[in-house]
């Protein structure tokens, strides 16, 4: 097993040079003058040239990409060109939110997921099936900035039960973590119904049934425990897309997380912050994914981990 | 002496296993190791023993299914090893290989005259236009009818694919068929079938066969001569008859009285090996068999046994065993 | 025989299972009765497609959706279990009554430790505490012949041999004493050096604990060599059923005697094998007459006409000839003429 961790802590290094390498390139891919572009049309050549020194652009690209590099160790991410703080000390806060409430997501997509799966294939083929999975496209197919209005709608404007907008207390918490978890419940939903199925008629469920263990016992022992190694991993994948995908339930709650930042950013071209931004997530992205590498090898004895 | 149709000279076929945090290839899995034996034409040679054994493996090797790791395939004495890809793809429309579970080779989407069809023409043997002709005659060699050949493979039964397998096989006119456990997955009634069907095959068309299987039962039915492999390597080859009325190796005599006799009034001492096959990733040092050996001594454990033959034995009858003449001597005694 | 006095073990009678597939139902066991005694193997042949699966199956009443048992009684002991509600079965099933399977490999769950699945039993059935469960568990697969018990109990299912497996499997079966103990083509999948141990294993433990055995196979080999009674099913229904020896030396049933010439012999030489053409009916265009009339070699009109009953012969049989039962036409009244099977040599 440490072998197995070693050797994926030594796989991630060439990802995360790719990672770095892509975002480092945000700035070059731009079209044009970089140092153009952020400072505006108005900017005179001396205040240009200031720019491209601040930014390092006058050195050939592998300087560039060394210090980039450097700094990068040393969470030092360089300056907003539009306030001039720290791009670490400006992501920090935002990030925490963002991981909060995907975090919050993800309890409703895989609490809701997981239960209506398993429900969905323990009662296969009737009614609670069908509408379980009617309803799982629905989740599926809604956008969720609509569902998120809709639940404005609902609670706040109808009902008057849920504040609209902002994030800390739970009463903020729950309709953006209910926007966010749906689609993700459905996918889970549709994987752990696919999976239990599968795993439902495995000989050793049969042999479970043998030996006199009840049918609770059998679906939630045996047979789930061998149909979360897959969902496990969609799982996983989920929880990426909800650090990514944040931005459009941030902007309908108004909550001040790290998506609404990198939009807010990109429109005020301030690519420093982009960058770090895209840094962060990625490499969280990629922090996760060993995360979920290594909880699969622990679910699936199977695997030889050396 | 007949000149061998095909002949495999100290083949072997090493599996890597990898792994530590660079994924090193840290052993070596001896699937077959530094295995020799040579087919003549016309006749039935067959490969048994238990899983693991390599036999598969082997037959798999000798058509370059899988590359050996080492030694030399001489087909009508040509050497396999040295030809190109293209070279051996033309080479391949002699020797064929049917499988255990034809299904899983039939394309489920294509006819049976489509798969035929196909067959001729990746090697070109037949002219298009000489193709349903062909299709028609080959499925009335294997015992199918003709319009059958407008189905698809999941429209058939067991035996009736294992028949489709076989087909294929033929269509390019092999000399050389390797049958991989083609009866194992089939019922005893269709299973006899087939195995009918591959013996009146051999006679009509003067084929050659390599059958590989786990049943012993199969083997003296349909060989003439037969293998016994154990982790790797050959530890007897004889004569069907010899094989299976005097066999020398201590690993064969145990398969055989292994075997359930469909007949309740023979009752027989049966020789119950201890424990399982040891990996071949390690195998035991000396005679690979001496760990479940009863006739194991010191010399077993450290020297290798050549495959022999001595006074009491055909000379076509070889075993692997330090201990032949011993073992035959006790056998005398307990005989009477 | 004296063991007609007790009360057999297991007696099913007039066992029906089908299954309920859009197409229609499908009677994948129609009809089926036999009886087993303490401490006596019963075997249960016959090819795929004949239902003798899904009857030890049904015994255990593990069909599944969309298969159900739909007729006949099946007592253990005396008491009917088709009329156990589901809790009161489960604390049967396991306990009184266990199974053992073909796949070793798959019947195992693979996130369990083996020590853990055989202590799940007998903590259900025994009520004990976990470390007297797991105490059990390593002295079952002791019991078992599995060397180092202590250490092997905490091996995952990969981590033992295919044999290992399925002393395993057989440990979790025995570890609550059953009365009966069923095992479907429990050396199938394993190699005949193994597969000696194994049934070599099953008997040794019968004889310790007097349980009586269901040996379901496709090998007669396996059944000339463990079964005491046997029982021949084909397209669902038993064509032939008595005891081992009998049936060997005089199977009655054109399609027991194809199946017996058709097996390939290693210790005797066949110029050819027998076969029986054709297939198994499927169950949608089952005969309504003798199930193997289309593929026997001596049907008649009468055969192919009206499906024949299981009895004991009152035609064609010699005097002084102790038979079994058979559902054939050729040993009835109705059977006009000599027995066309006479003539016929089986390999024994």
């Amino acid at each position: 097993m440490h072998i197995f961790i070693l050797r994926r802590l030594l796989q991630l290094i060439p990802v995360l040079f790719g990672v770095t390498l892509v975002a480092f390139l945000i700035i070059q891919l731009v079209p044009g003058d970089v140092a153009q572009v952020m400072a505006g049309e108005a900017a005179s050549e001396a205040q240009l040239e200031q720019m491209r020194e601040n930014l390092g652009l006058n050195d050939p690209l592998v300087v560039q990409y060394g210090r980039f590099l450097g700094d990068l160790i040393m969470f030092d991410l360089g300056e907003s060109v539009r306030t001039g703080q720290p791009v670490m000390d400006i992501i920090a806060p935002r990030f925490i939110i963002t991981v909060e409430l995907a975090l919050w997501g993800m309890v409703v997509a895989v609490s809701v997921g997981l239960f209506f799966g398993i429900l969905s294939a323990t009662y296969r083929n009737t009614i609670r099936d069908y509408g379980t999975m009617t309803l799982a496209v629905v989740g599926l197919s809604m956008p969720n900035f609509w569902l998120g209005l809709l639940l404005i709608y609902w609670f706040s404007i109808q009902l008057g039960v849920l504040p609209t907008s902002g994030w800390g207390t739970w009463q903020q918490v729950i309709m953006p973590a209910i926007t966010m978890g749906t689609a993700g419940a459905a996918v889970i939903a549709r994987m752990t119904r696919s999976s239990m199925l599968e795993v439902i008629d495995q000989d050793y469920v049969r042999t479970a049934r043998a030996k006199g263990v009840s049918e609770r016992f059998v679906v939630y022992k045996h047979a789930f425990r061998n149909a979360l190694i897959p969902v496990v991993t969609v799982i996983g994948l989920q929880f990426g897309y909800f650090l990514s995908g944040a931005v459009l339930t941030e902007n309908v709650f108004a909550i001040n997380g790290l998506g609404r930042l990198v939009v807010d950013a990109i429109s005020q071209r301030d690519f420093p912050v982009v960058q770090g931004a895209v840094i962060v997530l990625a490499i969280t992205f990629v922090f996760v994914n060993f995360l979920v590498d290594i909880a699969y090898r622990v679910l699936n004895k199977r695997i030889d981990l050396n | 002496m007949t000149t061998p149709l095909f002949e495999a000279k100290n083949l072997q076929k090493y599996f890597p296993v990898k792994g530590g945090i660079l994924n090193r290839t840290q052993a070596q899995v001896k699937a077959v190791d530094d295995v020799s034996f040579a087919i003549n034409p016309g006749e039935t040679l067959s490969i048994v023993g238990e899983s693991g054994c390599g036999k598969s493996t082997t037959g798999r090797a000798i058509l370059r299914l899988d590359d050996p790791t080492d030694g030399e395939i001489l087909f009508e004495g040509q050497n396999l090893m040295e030809l190109s890809k293209s070279d051996l793809r033309q080479k391949r429309k002699e020797m064929q290989i049917i499988f255990q579970d034809p299904y899983a080779s039939l394309n489920p989407r294509q006819k049976v005259k489509q798969i035929l069809d196909e067959a001729m023409a990746i090697q070109g043997v037949v002219p298009k236009a000489k193709r349903p002709e062909r299709i028609r005659e080959l499925m009335e060699v294997v015992g199918l009818r003709p319009e059958q050949a407008e189905r698809y493979p999941f429209q058939f039964s067991g035996g009736q694919r294992q028949r489709i397998g076989i087909a294929r096989a033929l269509s390019v006119d092999p000399k050389l068929i390797v049958c991989d456990e083609a009866v194992s997955a089939l019922d005893v009634s269709t299973q006899a079938q087939v195995l009918n069907l591959l013996k009146k095959l051999q006679k009509d068309l003067d084929l050659t066969y390599l059958f590989i299987s786990h049943d012993l039962g199969v083997v003296r039915h349909i060989s003439d001569r037969v293998i016994v492999m154990y982790l790797g390597k050959i530890v007897e080859i004889a004569d069907k008859r010899d094989l299976f009325d005097s066999p020398r190796h201590p690993y064969t005599r145990a398969l055989l009285s292994a075997i359930p006799i469909p007949d309740p009034s023979k009752t027989r001492e049966r020789i119950v090996l201890q424990g399982d096959v040891p990996s071949p990733m390690n195998p035991p040092s000396g005679c690979r068999f001496h760990t479940r050996c009863p006739f194991a001594t010191d010399i077993c454990k450290a020297e290798e046994p050549e495959l022999r033959s001595t006074t009491f034995m055909n000379e076509t009858h070889k075993a692997a065993c330090h201990h032949i003449e011993k073992i035959a001597e006790t056998e005398k005694t307990s005989i009477v | 025989m004296a063991s007609n006095e007790q009360t057999p073990v297991l007696e099913v009678k007039g066992l029906q299972t089908s299954f309920f597939t859009p197409d229609g139902e499908v009677k994948a066991v129609d009809g089926v009765d036999f009886s087993v005694n303490s401490n006596e193997t019963l075997g249960i042949v016959g090819e795929s497609g004949s239902g003798k699966s899904i009857t030890s199956l049904s015994v255990m009443r593990l069909i599944q959706h969309p298969g159900k048992i739909v007729g006949g009684t099946i007592e253990l002991s005396g008491e009917d279990l088709l009329k156990k509600s589901k809790q009161q079965f489960a604390k049967y099933r396991g306990n009184r009554l266990s199974m053992i399977f073909q796949e070793p490999m798959t019947s195992l769950n693979p996130v369990f430790t083996v020590g853990s699945q055989i202590a799940e039993a007998v903590r259900i059935h025994k009520k004990l505490d976990k470390k007297a469960a797991w105490q059990e568990a390593v002295n079952m697969l002791k019991l078992v012949g599995i060397p180092a018990p202590e250490d092997r109990a905490k091996r995952y299912p990969h981590e033992l041999s295919g044999g290992m497996r399925q002393r395993v499997m057989i440990a979790i079966a025995l570890s609550c004493d059953p009365e009966l103990l069923i095992a479907d083509e429990p050396t199938t999948a394993l190699d005949v050096t193994i597969q000696a141990q194994i049934l070599e294993l099953i008997k040794e433990l019968q004889e310790k604990s007097g349980m009586a055995v269901l040996m379901i196979t496709h090998d007669l080999g396996v059944i000339a060599e463990t079964a005491d009674k046997v029982v021949v099913m084909y397209a669902g229904e038993v064509v032939e059923q008595a005891d081992v020896k009998t049936l060997f030396k005089r199977p009655l049933h054109p399609y027991t005697q194809g199946l017996m010439n058709a097996i390939p012999r290693h210790d005797i030489d066949l110029d050819e094998l027998e076969m029986i053409p054709g297939t198994v009916p499927t169950p949608q265009n089952m005969p309504s007459g003798c199930r193997f009339a289309e593929r026997c070699p001596y049907a008649r009109d009468l055969c192919v006409e009206k499906h024949p009953e299981l009895a004991t012969p009152s035609n064609n049989v010699d005097e002084g000839i102790t038979t079994g039962q058979t559902r054939c036409w050729i040993y009835t009244d109705e059977w006009d003429g000599p027995n066309p099977t006479k003539g016929v040599a089986t390999n024994q």
